[in-house]
């Protein structure tokens, strides 16, 4: 051990330490920042495909553009990132899709997604709603849809069905963050609302965002849009809607109990255990964002209020 | 000519993250790109000041030990970065929020904590409080595994659900600490063998 090394064998580490250096150096830019190239390129010039009716509309309010809205996401069906879900949105296929109704229900069956929306994709209704994220920022987003209620109804809930289940898809082939062995997210992703909540007619039926149906990132070809709720109450991807009379497992809120909520109301008063929920940075897209205070519920109080008598600690 | 390229090398992240902040190139969410990406940075440097005594050791090549002190210095500049863009983005300059924060998240304490910890490391960073500390200055300065140890608590406790990346960054603090922690047990039991170890033979 005490012998002497040979010079040349110092000079060959040294090269060796600058060659890790180096490669250590170039991987982590190509893992952190190497995939971002290729989204700001995908994305250029989207966004037009919207009829002048709803171009009109959506000067009035600020509406978030397209491209912040789509580029995005949190979705970890495809990764905690939130450019993950627009990078392997792409490669997902979107059809063939069904969607499977059971439990106390009068008239259970798999029906087909373009059979749910009722009507051609382009005549559906389109509500603007304010999308309140749990980790404290927000968007303004024009939904296409039908009231989730309409849905429901078709196969007769039973009087003791007190509560509706979401269950999301899983494929594990197309979303890599179901494959990864990291994430510590149960799969599928499961969601719920009680009967009320899901009848309520501000509760929509999703089949597309800014007119365009084909969004995986948005959580197509169906998800919910729950507005008065942190946004990860309405499910993405909703393969089977089943009506129970228990409370149905949620599943961030058993990830987490402590720090995501059953209701997961919006409530600026109660914070996430890591931030404050006062107040909101509202995400308008090409680098405007404005800081403004959150309302409860979302703003959408009057309508939804009534849903929760007495102490708000207890919808939390 | 080796030091204007190590202080190019730090200074790039920093460069990159303000032109694209100021060009708006940093995505939908530029205010959260410039706070996680300062404190990425800041863990990166902070990993590479606790590794250079290890690699300068194996290689034999004192310069790297040299680079230690500006590697400290840029990644004490990250760390004030970090501090100061959320801050602006996520505390609007509300110093009475900083304060609730401090109280009730933790992860923020503890990254508060590995800056006030870097702290003193920065100030005492000069040829002059190297004179005057003596050899209380090489004590003080341990203070960097502290921080580096702190920085990797605050990344896995900002998890939400992915550990990769967090978790991937705490392996390397532990698999350096352990080096210098077998190190210093090596130091106790054999003292003329790393007293042969710590002089390298040659400089070239």
């Amino acid at each position: 051990m005490t012998k002497t090394t040979d010079s040349s064998t110092y000079q060959r580490r040294r090269l060796l330490v600058a060659t890790l250096g180096v490669t250590a150096l170039s991987t982590f830019g190509y893992l952190r920042y190497g995939s971002r190239q290729t989204k700001s390129i995908s994305t250029a010039g989207a966004s037009t495909s919207r009829t002048d009716d709803a171009d009109a509309r959506h000067s009035q309010v600020a509406v978030t553009t397209k491209h912040a809205a789509t580029h995005y996401n949190n979705a970890y069906e495809f990764g905690w990132n939130k450019t993950d879900p627009a990078r392997h949105a792409a490669s997902f296929h979107l059809r063939p899709w069904t969607v499977t109704f059971d439990g106390l229900v009068e008239r259970p069956g798999t029906f087909d997604v373009d059979q749910l929306m009722g009507l051609p994709f382009s005549q559906l209704e389109e509500r603007i709603y304010d999308f309140r994220c749990v980790e404290a920022w927000s968007m303004v987003i024009p939904y296409n849809g039908r009231p989730l209620a309409e849905l429901l109804k078709q196969v007769q809930p039973l009087s003791d069905a007190r509560y509706v289940a979401f269950t999301s898809l899983y494929r594990p082939e197309e979303m890599p963050g179901q494959a990864s062995p990291f994430s510590t997210l149960a799969w599928p992703y499961v969601e719920a609302l009680t009967i009320e909540e899901a009848m309520h007619p501000l509760t929509f039926a999703t089949f597309g965002v800014y007119g365009d149906p084909e969004l995986p990132q948005n959580g197509m070809p169906l998800r919910i849009t729950v507005p008065w709720k942190y946004g990860f109450k309405s499910a993405k991807f909703i393969t089977r809607i089943s009506f129970t009379a228990d409370r149905p497992p949620a599943t961030w809120h058993q990830e987490t109990p402590a720090e995501y909520g059953w209701y997961s109301n919006v409530y600026p008063d109660i914070s996430h255990p890591r931030w404050s929920q006062a107040s909101e940075r509202r995400i308008l897209g090409q680098g405007q964002i404005e800081r403004i205070p959150t309302r409860p519920y979302n703003g959408y109080g009057e309508a939804v209020a009534h849903l929760y008598p007495g102490d708000p600690q207890r919808y939390w | 000519m080796s030091r204007l390229l190590l202080h190019f090398g730090c200074a790039l992240p920093g460069c990159y993250l303000t032109a694209g902040y100021l060009q708006g190139k940093l995505g939908v969410d530029p205010e959260k790109a410039v706070i996680w990406e300062t404190g990425i940075w800041a863990f990166n440097l902070l990993i590479l000041v606790v590794l250079l005594p290890r690699a300068a050791r194996w290689a034999r090549w004192p310069m790297l030990m040299q680079c230690r002190r500006a590697v400290g210095l840029w990644a004490f500049t990250y760390v004030t970065g970090h501090l100061l863009a959320f801050i602006t983005f996520l505390l609007g300059w509300d110093i009475f929020r900083l304060g609730e924060e401090l109280l009730k998240r933790s992860y923020i304490l503890v990254g508060f904590i590995a800056w006030i910890t870097l702290m003193p490391l920065a100030i005492t960073s000069t040829k002059r409080w190297i004179q005057r500390l003596g050899p209380g200055w090489k004590r003080l300065h341990q203070g960097v595994y502290i921080a580096v140890v702190l920085a990797a608590v605050h990344y896995l406790m900002t998890v939400r659900s992915d550990y990769a990346w967090a978790g991937s960054y705490a392996m390397v603090v532990i698999l350096i600490l352990s080096l210098r922690f077998a190190m210093w047990r090596q130091t106790r039991g054999s003292a003329p063998l790393s007293a042969a170890t710590r002089k390298p033979a040659t400089t070239d």
